[in-house]
């Protein structure tokens, strides 16, 4: 696939790792965790008003009268609007993923003529307070006329009702690749395991929902607009773009952020509709969203089928692997991530897993549905794609009698770099490790023992393996390696102040990951100085860096080359005064520890505060022609795609009784190249693993026929909790990057993208005697207690073919 | 206050009970344990003297939600609102506890049985608040087994067990179920079954055999009627091995 032209800003300074590597305290954490953080509810401006949206009750309908009168009379209503009103200054935001065979759909910001989810809004209000506003919303006076709802993806692929009317066929999106010889490789199988697997209908559920405050100022024509938003930069061009805001005077702005995870990785209607309110009303608006309106109305995620097949030899080979992937995307593509991401990325993305397969087939697909649209959360596609390809290991292991680990060391790659099916290049990885010492963690041995004592009592215990490779650190490259037109680039300011401290301000806004401290340590190591002189401004505004959002595993890559490359232009700066001052050769200068040291000369040093304070102040000090700031901004983007490994074991017991998964432990072994803070690194394992423990078990949106979601509230939606938390064994591998600063890979997604198969694998393993193979996400303890009442035995026969038959969906 | 929250109720006034005195006791009365409508649970779940006399309702409390939760709702508001997934219900329907409600024609005394009639509805008059609820401590033999997917969830099932022992059986026994059906209810069938009978394995099994039988569980989105059925049978047969074990 397409390579990427080189450029300057790839590139990034060789660092003496010091602070990068250790566990320094997260700077963030006292004032986050003493209440001293300031999220977006907690801002008020003077003057400001409410506002409340009114949404649909209904899946899909046409509406036929809408009359907000009563509304606008009512006590402390300002404004009120309809799809009617919004049109004419805002036609809706076309979504699209830039991937042949995508059909973009445009999304009003309130719908208009029809509705097309339940919870997508129809009309706003805006009130002097939050209980006006909704009081006011209930007034309002609408007929519709009810049409059929699609909630059935395969019933929307087979054509039958349309769920919006712009995808006359209910597609959003088709496509597929085939590298190598697929069919002769299923042909001459000895034998094919297959199956279809089902990723059920999550929310990410922030802890902190979405908000939204605008401010206008007519005389300037400034736009001030909060949002706790994962992409503020896009976010700006979107304000400017669709709705005229002149660029220059808009600036977004970030507070402190209670969690992501893609779900605000999104434009939604709301942060477009909250300025042009501003606007028209004089006054500045607040939006906070409420947990009911976040289960309905937030981006849903992860639902999709992955049917895949592997053909294997008489060798217990992979040779061929065939995958299709089919998105329930929701109404609308949600911009910018669309309703294709899904179904896209689990298949295309590392589409032969951690395996040396030559041959490689994939078809995806997504339809329309009359549900909220699908978008991007932790681990998008990828997670669904692990997990058809992983459980698919497990059952070809039992197909040829061989342990989980047996198979996959058999398979696995074990050459670097190595160049898989799609002409892309894996440049390192510890992937074999991650299986040798995963299988040594769990004690495997020992655990076969304990299962079969354990299984005499009648107890179930089961041990589940999930080995992964994830694109991280997401990147033009990446990108447009796997066919994606998407375009990234990221900047970091840096600045040295006169005593030798710096401050940096990076274009990704933080959502609780760390992000402050570990570009502190990334920066302190560049320049050579201590990282408690370090602050660090993720970003709260977008006058600063630019970024292009805090997505896709980039943070610490990205964020962290361009770091190193500014934090680089400035050590360049004091190496050329050092020499000066120390009357040696530039190439000579090294900085570490907070010292300007002469290469090889046991005592010829000056502090890097002295440096510094010279640059300010001592001309004296300067070389020839020398230009003083000390501060600069650069760019990065990774010159290639990039991938971290790993792997987790997930020990689990079954309730005989209750159907209920019980979670023992969780051993998890991580390859991100350079770690730069293990604290945060296992901080981002934990709580991945335990999202995908959520989605494998206790979450799921449900929906009933006419497209009535059912799931609105905590009550309904089982996220996890500590008290389902196992502990956790995290074995880190350090296999660096070829090419990024200081060898750093991304990771933040990888504990969601490969949980839910370990999870899978483990019920899989404890349902052993049962004869039963579950495929479908979550796990509820109905589905478990039934397949150990041995009323699902058949579907182990199901995974398995004769030679010869593909039997592909 | 969900219900509030979430626009499901606008009454046009609310009476708030906080100022209402002598509602937040919990008192011994010998043979039995009269326990405020605005006792929290958290201070049931907190009594030593409960933990002494009552121990099914400590064991209970430690059931419902989180702490925070516990720390705010109340016993009597627990009753009154008759939730069919209640600990509280389930257990005072087992405990033949006797509710005490004040109106404007007076007081008013109402059996357990004669309380809990539908789902989210009691007998309680609209002018009527409850004020007390008395629970007699003979019922020494207890169990409560509850089924939630995690902790501090409303159950899929709730089965509360009580009885008075007496020469090594039980001459009294009382089985409520909560959560799985539309509200709580009694089991008599396995009432019938552990009445005057030695405890045993079989008897337990028998028992929930026949709780099976005669429950009829409600069907959501957490769990079939088929599936709950099951919950129910395991957690009776839970129940009558402990009351065995303890009676
Ligand atoms: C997140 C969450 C989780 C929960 N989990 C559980 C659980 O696992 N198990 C469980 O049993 N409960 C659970 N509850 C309910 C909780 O235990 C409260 O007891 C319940 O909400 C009642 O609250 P309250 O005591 O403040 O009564 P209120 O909300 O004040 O009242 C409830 C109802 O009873 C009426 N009422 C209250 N007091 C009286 C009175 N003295 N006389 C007449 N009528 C009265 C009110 O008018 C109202 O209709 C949960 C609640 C929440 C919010």
């Amino acid at each position: 696939m397409k390579k990427l032209d080189s450029h300057q800003h790839m590139t990034t300074p060789v660092i003496a790792a010091r602070s990068v590597g250790t566990r320094v305290l997260r700077s963030e954490d006292p004032r986050l965790l003493s209440g001293r953080g300031e999220f977006i509810a907690d801002i008020n401006l003077p003057g400001q008003l409410h506002v409340a949206f009114v949404r649909s009750p209904v899946a899909h309908a046409r509406i036929i009268h809408m009359d907000l009168s009563a509304i606008r009379d009512a006590d402390g209503v300002a404004l009120a609007w309809s799809g009617q009103d919004v049109a004419p200054l805002c036609e809706g935001l076309v979504g699209e993923m830039a991937v042949e065979g995508c059909f973009p759909t445009t999304m009003p910001l309130l719908a208009k003529d029809e509705v097309l989810y339940v919870g997508e809004p129809i009309a706003v209000v805006v009130a002097d307070s939050r209980y006006a506003a909704e009081d006011a919303c209930e007034l309002i006076d609408w007929d519709f006329e009810e049409l059929p709802a699609v909630t059935n993806a395969d019933a929307a692929l087979a054509g039958g009702p349309v769920a919006n009317p712009q995808l006359s066929d209910n597609l959003g999106l088709k496509g597929g690749a085939s590298f190598g010889n697929v069919s002769e490789a299923f042909e001459q199988a000895d034998q094919v395991v297959q199956g279809r697997f089902y990723t059920c209908r999550v929310s990410a559920a922030p802890m902190e929902t979405r908000g939204v405050i605008a401010d206008y100022e007519w005389a300037s024509k400034g736009l001030r607009l909060w949002s706790n938003t994962q992409m503020p930069h896009y976010l700006k061009y979107m304000l400017t773009a669709y709705l005229g805001f002149p660029e220059q005077g808009v600036e977004v702005i970030t507070p402190d952020t209670g969690g992501g995870f893609g779900q605000k990785a999104h434009v939604y209607p709301e942060e477009m509709l909250l300025p042009l309110l501003a606007r028209e009303v004089g006054r500045p608006v607040k939006w906070i969203e409420d947990r009911r309106e976040n289960l309905i109305a937030g981006a849903h995620a992860h639902e999709q089928f992955v049917d895949i097949a592997y053909a294997l030899d008489a060798d217990g080979k992979i040779t061929g692997v065939r995958t299709d992937a089919l998105g329930d995307g929701g109404a609308y593509h949600m911009p910018p991530w669309s309703m294709a991401v899904e179904p896209w990325c689990a298949v295309v993305m590392t589409p032969t897993g951690i395996y040396d397969i030559p041959a490689a087939e994939y078809t995806y697909s997504a339809v329309a549905t009359n549900k909220t649209p699908v978008g991007a959360y932790r681990g998008v596609g990828y997670m669904a794609g692990t997990l058809a390809r992983e459980c698919l290991a497990d059952d070809a292991a039992r197909a040829l009698g061989m342990s989980p680990f047996e198979f996959r060391r058999h398979n696995v790659v074990r050459d670097f770099p190595w160049t898989n099916a799609q002409d892309i290049v894996y440049q390192e990885g510890s992937w074999l490790e991650t299986i040798n010492v995963l299988e040594k963690m769990v004690d495997y041995p020992a655990f076969l023992q304990r299962q079969s004592e354990l299984r005499e009592q009648g107890r179930y215990i089961g041990l589940g393996l999930s080995v992964f490779v994830e694109s991280s650190g997401e990147s033009t490259a990446t990108s447009q390696e796997h066919g994606l037109g998407d375009v990234y680039h990221d900047t970091a300011t840096v600045r040295l102040n006169p005593n030798g401290t710096a401050n940096v301000t990076i274009g990704l806004s933080a959502q609780g990951q760390g992000l402050a401290t570990t570009m502190a340590q990334m920066a302190a190591d560049t320049l050579g100085i201590n990282v408690e002189h370090v602050s660090v401004q993720t970003a709260r505004s977008t006058s600063h860096a630019y970024g292009s959002g805090t997505i896709g595993s980039r943070g610490a890559v990205v964020a962290g080359g361009a770091v190193a490359r500014a934090a680089d232009v400035v050590r360049e700066k004091v190496r050329l005064v050092a020499a000066n001052m120390l009357e040696a050769s530039v190439d000579d200068i090294q900085l570490t520890d907070g010292l300007a040291s002469v290469k090889g000369v046991a005592d010829a040093s000056v502090s890097i505060a002295d440096v510094a304070t010279s640059i300010y102040f001592d001309t004296s000090s300067w070389p020839e022609d020398f230009e003083p700031s000390l501060e600069a901004t650069q760019a990065y983007d990774p010159a290639q795609a990039m991938f971290s490994n790993g792997g987790h074991a997930i020990l689990v017991e079954l309730d005989p009784e209750t159907g209920f998964v019980r979670f023992e432990k969780v051993y998890s072994v991580e390859d991100c190249g350079t770690v730069i803070n293990p604290n945060i690194v296992e901080g981002q394992i934990r709580g991945g693993v335990l999202q995908g423990i959520g989605a494998s078990v206790f979450e799921e949106l449900a929906y009933d026929e006419s497209g009535q979601i059912l799931t609105t509230t905590f009550l309904d939606y089982g996220l996890p909790t500590m008290d389902v938390a196992p502990p956790f064994e995290i074995h880190h591998l350090e296999t660096p990057s070829s090419h990024s600063a200081s060898g750093v890979k991304g990771m933040g997604e990888s504990g969601l993208i490969a949980a839910p198969a370990a999870v899978l694998n483990a019920v899989n393993d404890a349902l052993t005697p049962f004869n039963v193979v579950l495929r479908d996400l979550p796990l509820t303890p109905q589905r478990v207690l039934k397949a150990m009442s041995g009323e699902l035995s058949t579907a182990q026969q199901e995974a398995t073919s004769t030679q010869g038959e593909t039997g592909h969906a | 206050m969900p219900l509030l929250a979430m626009r499901l109720a606008a009454p046009s006034i609310l009476v708030d009970l906080q100022h209402v005195p002598n509602l937040s006791d919990i008192e011994d009365r010998g043979d039995h344990i009269r326990i405020g409508a605005r006792v929290t649970h958290r201070e049931i779940e907190r009594s030593a003297l409960l933990a002494d006399r009552l121990p099914i309702l400590s064991a209970a409390a430690s059931h419902i939600a989180h702490p925070q939760i516990r720390s705010r709702g109340t016993f009597g508001g627990s009753t009154a609102h008759a939730d069919p997934s209640g600990e509280w219900p389930t257990i005072l329907l087992a405990l033949s506890a006797t509710m005490q409600a004040v109106g404007p024609h007076g007081n008013r005394t109402i059996e357990a049985d004669d309380f809990f009639v539908g789902p989210f509805t009691s007998t309680l008059r609209d002018d009527e608040i409850l004020t007390h609820v008395s629970i007699p401590t003979t019922r020494t033999a207890w169990s409560f087994q509850e089924a939630a997917v995690k902790k501090g969830d409303y159950g899929l099932a709730l089965i509360a067990a009580t009885g008075t022992p007496r020469g090594g059986v039980l001459v009294d026994p009382r089985v409520t179920v909560g959560a799985a059906v539309g509200s709580v209810t009694r089991l008599v069938a396995v009432e019938r079954i552990l009445t005057d009978e030695p405890l045993t394995d079989e008897l337990a099994e028998e028992a929930a055999v026949a709780a099976a039988e005669s429950v009829k569980p409600i069907s959501d989105i957490h769990g079939s009627s088929d599936y709950r059925r099951k919950l129910v049978a395991s957690l009776v047969r839970r129940a009558v091995v402990e009351l065995k074990n303890g009676a």
